[in-house]
């Protein structure tokens, strides 16, 4: 393999990881501090990514104004889910069936909005592309590095220093005891699924810059974003933002050496010996 | 300050607590004493509204403090110490301090609360940056105390605080609660070790199967017999 190969398909990886940690910094908040597995996440995630399709890519308004706009409208659907998920008393494990619902039901929604077919977004603004040396890199692959990196130091350094995250890890230890130092539990489990939707939000515009879309995809996203978030550790973010760069270079190196249907292999490899070498990581 | 009125606590059918009516003064400290399971933690956690009320009331200054959250109770400056410390475990010393001074009128004095929390347990400045969870219990409840004091509270509920600790220890959570006292806090303190309970308090109760039995100044409840018997052991 040669030193271009080599260093495009770390470039590579390193793109396909962030946006896992993106995708699953959310799932990874939601499991850690609301006990909820939130398959519904990539349901949210296709959702705004089709949505920018439309409004950015059909009728033409800027996709920053259309990620501006979403942001807000995801962190109510969070909040709202979680409103119904206590409400009806999920617990941890129910909660993956309920949610694994609730995605099918974005499927079917997006299908009846959209149809099944393939649809592309081109956003001309990020169309060009760096070249360093003999490496290139895509402006809309450097953007969503920026965001994935920026979005999980800074929820990594919310959680560490401010009242919000220390409360909320307060929460976690002892809700009764935090409740009667005035923390309000309930408010900021709210806020926690309103963020973590608000992330589906921005993960879902960076799909629709990277990829075609078909709502038969919504699902396939599952596994790797599973494997990164469960290596990660849940509600880590810095860990997250770690395995998602491992995962995703070491399926970059795998396609490259062997073939890309073998890159699968990768994150389910991992997360078979995380499990067995490393439970109570889990 | 404080003056329950016939409140009662049930889980289920059963009532924990009935009919049980105390008061406390402005400044003062009165103990809650009794065996283990007569209601003691139930009605900590009552009055620290982790546990609903089915019927009566409880009156803080006035206000009937029955149906508040606990955050709203915190904002009242009720601070409690529970029962096996229940510390944030996975946080280090000072995050527990500082979750101490979470409301909102607290936290204007967190730099200057965590100057006297480390002032009083120095050993708690050395380990600042420790999870709490690793300390030795007597270290623990320190953290329990430093973070009850870090809301500024005007009433502290302390509950079991000698529990599980050795005789040395027990002897300087006493010193604490004393210090703390002097500095015109009142305090409710829930024990069951009643020798030292007594030796603190200004006054007492006896709660035994869920119903006040006995109540007067220390000396009063030693001089009577059938207190000494049961919980002094005097014996004979």
């Amino acid at each position: 393999m040669s030193a271009t190969l080599f260093g495009q398909s770390v470039l590579s990886g390193i793109f396909a990881g962030s946006l896992y940690a993106l995708m699953g910094l959310g799932m990874s908040l939601s499991w850690r501090y609301l006990r909820v597995i939130n398959i519904a996440h990539f349901g949210l995630v296709f959702l705004a990514a089709y949505m920018t399709y439309e409004f950015a890519g059909v009728r033409g308004f800027s996709a920053l104004a259309v990620a501006l706009l979403l942001i807000p409208l995801f962190f109510m659907l969070g909040v709202i889910q979680q409103v119904l998920i206590l409400r009806f008393n999920v617990n941890e494990f129910s909660s993956l069936i309920v949610t694994y619902g609730l995605a099918i039901i974005a499927e079917a929604v997006i299908q009846l909005i959209w149809s099944a077919d393939f649809v592309r977004y081109e956003n001309r603004a990020l169309h060009g592309n760096v070249e360093v040396g003999t490496l290139l890199l895509p402006m809309a692959d450097i953007l969503l590095v920026v965001i994935a990196v920026g979005l999980c130091v800074a929820t990594w350094a919310a959680m560490r220093f401010t009242w919000l995250g220390k409360a909320l890890r307060a929460g976690l230890d002892n809700p009764a005891i935090a409740a009667a130092f005035g923390v309000p539990n309930q408010r900021l489990l709210l806020l926690v699924s309103g963020f973590s939707a608000a992330l589906a939000a921005v993960a879902g515009v960076f799909v629709a810059l990277l990829y075609t879309l078909a709502p038969s995809q919504i699902l396939s996203w599952l596994g790797v974003v599973f494997a990164a978030v469960l290596l990660g550790g849940l509600g880590n973010p810095l860990g997250l933002l770690a395995a998602g760069m491992l995962i995703g270079v070491s399926e970059a190196i795998t396609m490259a050496v062997t073939a890309p249907s073998w890159a699968p292999v990768v994150p389910f490899t991992i997360l078979i010996l995380l499990l067995v070498l490393w439970p109570q990581r889990v | 300050m404080l003056k329950a009125d016939a409140v009662c606590v049930g889980y289920g059918e059963a009532l924990a607590l009935s009919n049980i009516s105390f008061d406390l003064g402005p400044g003062e400290l009165v103990a809650i004493i009794g065996p283990n399971g007569a209601g003691k933690t139930t009605l900590v956690n009552a009055l620290a509204r982790l546990l609903p009320i089915r019927s009566g009331g409880i009156l803080l200054d006035g206000e009937n403090i029955a149906r508040l959250t606990p955050q709203q109770l915190a904002d009242r400056g009720v601070a409690i110490i529970p029962e096996g410390r229940r510390l944030f475990t996975s946080m280090t010393v000072e995050e527990n301090l500082e979750l101490g001074c979470y409301r909102a009128a607290a936290r204007a004095h967190k730099r200057e609360g965590l100057e006297q929390a480390y002032a009083m347990f120095p050993i708690l400045g050395e380990r600042r940056r420790q999870i709490s969870g690793t300390l030795s219990g007597g270290q623990q409840q320190m953290v329990a105390f430093a973070r009850a004091l870090m809301a500024r509270p005007r009433l502290l509920l302390i509950d079991e605080p000698s529990l599980g600790l050795a005789p040395v220890i027990i002897k300087q959570v006493f010193e604490t609660i004393a210090r703390i006292h002097a500095t015109g806090v009142s305090i409710l303190l829930i024990e069951q070790n009643a020798t030292k309970a007594l030796e603190a308090a200004q006054r007492a109760y006896v709660l035994d199967c869920g119903q006040m039995i006995a109540s007067g100044t220390p000396d009063e409840l030693r001089q009577r017999p059938e207190i000494g018997a049961a919980y002094l052991g005097h014996g004979h």
